[in-house]
């Protein structure tokens, strides 16, 4: 006990004293934490009703099982880019955290000590968000719901607990080479080099699919025409195996543009650009699947909703009323909203964290003559050429998602979604864009004061 | 016997990092073709002498003059294009592109001013080959021992043909050795090519090199005469 108050001393201490990007980190960590709990206690709830209920909101959409359970995978879905939100937050100020740590281990602190005051790091920030995310939450329920069942107040009380401790087990197992050669680590000033996709992310991802999977085999009921939550488990494989293949092609993408534009360039911005794609092509692959998922599913719901909001209002006998359909229409809208705000989020917090990691080189280069200009094309540059391609490919995907449902339909195509793709290149080069100012920061001749 | 013009002088410069006084009215003056060492301990103010001379950082009092042309008077964009073209910076490390081969990071400063990339790396090359580094040219900084990485330094400040190189302990994070090489490569260059060469060290041995060396005691000049 006495060893466990010391290392949260030690953690406390060391965050004190950390520079901005350290706090930035712990703000948003809990703020991811908070949305993942939000998400999670939201499934929580709907998961716990059983049968039909009447649930004041959402124009009857949560009142049978069917349908409810395509609303909590929809809701498990959110996780998808909250995870890669609170991946892209963990990597702010990595490096000097990494060697904080590994200088501690060089210091003489066992494996276990340096685990533990990086789980304690993480966790405690998880644990904040989630608190909070808890309160509000709960508050909100108990608006719309007398007496919630014991189910579901297990689920809340599940949910709580497992955030922080997931937040704390990755912030350890993220260390893992850290703790292995701290020597090796202490000394690194290169970029990391062939970083896998994110081994955390991808069983995050895959926690979350199993969850969904219970979720519909326990609340969906079966129907003669309609087999066991057949539907909304489609939609969760298609998109699952969708955002697996999108983190791969993100990385490749990355890869090959480097590679085939590095030999090719004319300009330093996109010589810069290229080598550092084809050195680390995986820093930014779990920011920009979910960019890439974001794209395929808003393209092609995009084309599906065009087409059902012309079957509803030109239908005169539905067998609901028609907001029934158009707030489900809405929310699944809404929901895309949501997570590609996140989306974006994660990419403008990847990009500053990109550019905090290299601010002495870049001062170094600012000071070497090398214009601010320059260095921002090539910052943006990093953005959008292994983003270009990549985006082709998931526009190219939703639409045809969108429009064979109208073919389908028999109904005429949506063209008009083609520009959605657009627009969503267009919003993560603004959402990059965001760095630019912290980059006329880290090129200050201050910088160059410290190592 | 008329003095000849010196190429940068400074005079009366005064600088503070927020409270904490750097530089309390150091002067020096830098020839063509000299090589002058700033010599003293560590907080002495070398750092931001060298970072004020190079234009890097705006004095808050005195000025530095250039080939006859005050640098307080120039915008940041031009202080930017004479760094680049006029200039070249050593720092002791962090100055490398880590994500560009050897090769680019010469070729770097030649594809800003508008050379073109083959003919960039053809000159790039030429430079490694005269700093004893053309065997690593496809390597990155991180691959580079401390030794060959700041020969390509040196290659990447001198590609240009600067008048003068701003050295910052350049041989800091280095053995003997090492520090050994890239100082005999640096003055021998700048020798050859008339650069005139400032260098800031707290080695007496590399001070050695120097024509001539000048020590900063808490932030103020104190003249020394070396013999070359």
């Amino acid at each position: 006990m006495n060893s466990l108050r010391s290392d949260l001393r030690l953690a406390w201490e060391l965050t004190r004293g950390s520079d901005r990007g350290e706090w930035w980190r712990v703000a948003l960590t809990v703020t991811g934490a908070a949305l993942a709990t939000g998400f999670a206690l939201a499934a929580v709830a709907l998961a716990s009703l059983r049968g039909g209920h009447q649930v004041p909101v959402a124009a009857g959409l949560l009142d049978e099982p069917g349908t409810r359970s395509g609303v909590i995978v929809g809701l498990l879905l959110l996780l998808v880019p909250v995870l890669g939100f609170l991946g892209q937050c963990a990597r702010i100020g990595a490096v000097h955290r990494d060697r904080r740590l590994a200088g501690l281990r060089l210091a003489g602190a066992t494996p276990w000590q340096v685990r533990r005051i990086a789980a304690l790091e993480t966790g405690l920030a998880c644990l904040l968000g989630s608190a909070v995310a808890t309160v509000l939450s709960v508050l909100l329920l108990l608006r719309q719901w007398d007496r919630p069942t014991a189910l579901a107040w297990v689920g809340i009380a599940l949910v709580a607990v497992a955030v922080p401790v997931l937040g704390a087990v990755a912030g350890a197992l993220a260390l893992r080479r850290v703790v292995a050669s701290p020597l090796g680590w202490v000394r690194r000033i290169g970029p990391g080099s062939g970083r896998g996709p994110g081994l955390l992310f991808l069983a995050g991802v895959l926690l979350v699919a199993v969850l969904a999977l219970l979720t519909v085999v326990t609340t969906s009921t079966a129907a003669p025409d309609r087999p066991n939550g057949r539907v909304p488990l489609t939609v969760m494989g298609v998109v699952l195996v969708v955002g697996a293949g999108a983190v791969w092609l993100s990385g490749a993408t990355a890869k090959a543009t480097g590679r085939v534009l590095a030999p090719r360039a004319r300009s330093a911005a996109t010589l810069i650009a290229a080598e550092r794609l084809r050195e680390d092509p995986w820093s930014a692959a779990r920011t920009h699947a979910a960019v890439l998922l974001v794209t395929v599913v808003g393209t092609g719901f995009l084309g599906i909703r065009q087409v059902l909001s012309d079957v509803v209002h030109s239908t005169r006998h539905l067998a609901e009323p028609a907001s029934y359909y158009t707030t489900g229409l809405d929310l699944t809208g809404a929901a895309i909203a949501i997570a590609f705000a996140i989306t974006l989020s994660g990419l403008a917090v990847g990009t500053a964290e990109s550019l905090a990691t290299r601010r002495r080189g870049l001062a170094a280069q600012a000071a070497a003559g090398v214009p601010h200009t320059v260095l921002g094309r090539a910052l943006l540059l990093e953005t959008a050429l292994p983003l270009a391609p990549a985006m082709l490919l998931s526009g190219l995907g939703g639409m045809t998602i969108g429009t064979g449902y109208a073919v389908l339909s028999g109904r005429p195509a949506p063209w008009a979604i083609a520009l959605v793709p657009v627009a969503v290149y267009a919003a993560c080069l603004l959402a990059a864009a965001t760095s630019l100012p912290l980059l006329r920061r880290s090129v200050r001749p201050g910088e160059l004061r410290y190592a | 016997m008329n003095r000849p013009v010196p190429l940068l002088t400074a005079g009366g410069l005064t600088k503070a990092h927020g409270r904490t006084p750097a530089l309390r009215g150091a002067s020096v003056e830098l020839h063509t073709g000299e090589i002058l060492a700033v010599t003293g301990a560590s907080g002495s103010g070398k750092s931001t002498l060298l970072h004020c001379l190079a234009g890097i950082v705006r004095p808050d009092e005195g000025s530095v003059t250039y080939d006859g042309r005050r640098l307080a008077d120039l915008p940041e964009q031009r202080l930017s294009e004479l760094r680049r073209t006029e200039f070249g910076v050593v720092f002791q490390f962090g100055q490398l592109i880590p994500e560009l081969t050897a090769l680019d990071n010469v070729a770097l400063p030649l594809l800003l001013a508008g050379t073109d990339r083959a003919r960039a790396r053809a000159l790039a090359g030429e430079w490694l080959e005269r700093f004893g580094v053309r065997g690593q040219q496809d390597l990155r900084p991180g691959e580079m021992s401390g030794g060959q990485a700041q020969r390509t330094a040196l290659a990447r400040a001198l590609v240009t043909g600067p008048r003068v190189v701003f050295a910052d302990e350049p041989t800091g994070a280095l053995d003997s050795l090492s520090g050994e090489q890239v100082m005999t490569a640096l003055v021998h260059t700048a020798r050859e090519s008339g650069t005139a060469v400032l260098l800031i060290t707290h080695d007496a041995q590399v001070a050695a090199y120097a024509d001539r060396e000048v020590q900063l005691r808490d932030g103020a000049v104190v003249p020394l005469e070396v013999t070359a």
